[in-house]
């Protein structure tokens, strides 16, 4: 008789309903957590204090890897295409195009995975480690609402101050392309603004806030909820910090490409 | 009225972790809960605290009152400093939010900290405190709501025995000035003998004895022998409930 347990197939399908089974515990965790957020936002139950700290936590802490990973981005797009456009004799697109390209996708999508690499992680950890050292436990003992204490501040956070990370961001990108544009192009500041406003839209730059305060939320409470179920250990806490980083980084990808249909398709 | 458990069962993953579990605890008197590691001890404060809820069965603590419970690490929020860590829930509670004053809850803190020993500290983070002082100090935050059921696991672990001699007194101490009632996990002997009027032996989820202190120490029940005795030998499997 053949010991079915013993193959790689058995292992194979057992793995993957294991993951899928993980997966769907995750995003139950994820949706209850996030019904309960919206819940106490409604009601006004949070504490104004509270928000401002994680505010400044999440804005303040991560802004120099922010604008540096997204002027560092700018950069090395401006020196891909600021001299092929010149070569064209297409200079006043650099302008433009550099416009477009930062505002509608490059400082959102690029300040978001630099947010959750820093703050989302912090985030993720920090409610594992109060997890697993019982923390959590003795607030609910003491009759003080975790969700509300700990999840709504961060939620917040992450949704009022994310469109504020993504301006900055722009705003340095757009003046690092336009410094690379003249340095390897030998176009003027002045002619780079005036193309750039060819390419700037209030519309794109509303959608673009709209969705980093998606991103900003999405990370927040993704990482919050990761970190807030894990039990066991030291190596859970890790475990749940590396899932809050993958899973930060799908579900803002798939925001992106939602914008995208709704708004430019 | 005290506590009153009736019936209770919990099961994880088919195993029954406690099974039909019945005991009460009158105001003013301690409960030692004991037995090995897995019997289902912790399982029955997180229960009782409603931080799990039970499969079946019923408890009823005295009304209008908090369930206070300790934790074996203490637990304390590390990025609180000692004040806000025991002012926490009238800080935070909706029904407390903005009911005192600062100097109020300065006073209420003092007071509290005084009745496990400890005066001015508040200014202090956890990580700066001994692992006895960081069991008092939960103590305390345990206890600033003056509740009439206090839940203790495992107070002494990790303790050296003069800390948990300390601790012991402490737990008598909070029993009289609150005349609550108390339940004590632990598996050290000192603590059943100084702090716990009755006890109660779990082995696999079941009640194997239930008595006071001196019929516990006496051991003539073979469970309470083999548990006293720290016996391999006796009607007790270990293997199993490690």
């Amino acid at each position: 008789m053949i010991d079915i347990k013993g193959t790689i197939t058995y292992s194979l399908v057992r793995n993957l309903f294991l993951g899928t089974k993980d997966f769907l515990i995750m995003v139950g965790n994820i949706g209850k957590d996030f019904v309960n957020v919206a819940k106490y936002i409604f009601l006004l139950r949070f504490n104004l204090k509270a928000v401002i700290e994680q505010s400044s936590r999440f804005a303040v802490d991560s802004l120099p890897i922010t604008l540096t990973i997204v002027s560092m981005t700018s950069i090395i797009i401006a020196i891909q295409i600021a001299p092929e456009l010149a070569k064209q004799g297409a200079e006043g697109y650099i302008g433009m195009l550099s416009g477009i390209v930062m505002i509608r996708e490059l400082a959102c999508i690029m300040a978001g995975f630099a947010i959750i690499s820093m703050i989302g992680s912090s985030f993720a950890s920090e409610l594992a480690s109060m997890a697993v050292g019982e923390q959590i436990s003795a607030m609910k003992v003491l009759k003080v609402d975790p969700i509300e204490y700990l999840i709504v501040p961060r939620f917040l956070s992450g949704v009022i101050m994310m469109p504020f990370v993504f301006i900055l961001s722009s705003f340095a990108g757009l003046i690092c392309a336009g410094i690379v544009s003249k340095m390897t192009a030998g176009l003027s500041l002045l002619n780079y603004i005036n193309s750039l406003w060819q390419g700037l839209y209030v519309r794109d730059i509303l959608i673009a806030m709209l969705k980093a305060s998606f991103f900003g939320g999405t990370i927040a409470l993704i990482s919050c909820s990761c970190g807030y179920s894990t039990r066991g250990g030291a190596k859970e806490v890790g475990i749940a910090t590396t899932m809050a980083v993958v899973w930060s980084f799908l579900a803002i990808a798939v925001w992106d490409y939602v914008f995208a249909v709704i708004f430019y398709l | 009225m005290g506590i009153i458990v009736r019936d209770l069962v919990k099961t994880f993953d088919d195993k029954k972790v406690l099974d039909n579990v019945s005991f009460s605890v009158q105001d003013g008197e301690t409960l030692g809960v004991v037995g090995f590691s897995g019997s289902g001890k912790s399982t029955l404060l997180k229960i009782i605290s409603n931080l799990l809820y039970a499969d079946g069965g019923a408890i009823a603590t005295t009304a209008g009152s908090d369930v206070a419970m300790t934790f074996q690490y203490s637990a304390l929020f590390d990025f609180l400093d000692v004040f806000h860590n025991i002012a926490f829930p009238l800080l935070e509670r909706k029904e407390f939010k903005g009911k005192y004053t600062k100097e109020e809850l300065k006073k209420i803190v003092k007071e509290k900290l005084a009745l496990v020993g400890l005066e001015g500290i508040e200014d202090k983070f956890p990580s700066e405190l001994s692992g006895g002082m960081q069991k008092r100090v939960g103590f305390a935050r345990a206890i600033v709501t003056n509740p009439k059921t206090i839940l203790y696991d495992e107070p002494t672990a990790g303790l050296d025995p003069v800390s948990s001699t300390l601790i012991e007194d402490y737990i008598v101490r909070l029993k009289n000035e609150l005349n609550a009632a108390c339940i004590v996990v632990t598996h050290q002997m000192s603590t059943i003998t100084r702090a716990c009027d009755n006890v109660i032996l779990l082995y696999e989820g079941k009640i194997v004895f239930k008595g006071s202190t001196k019929e516990f120490l006496q051991g003539d029940n073979p469970y309470t022998k083999q548990f006293i005795d720290a016996s391999l030998d006796g009607p007790m499997e270990i293997k199993s409930a490690i």
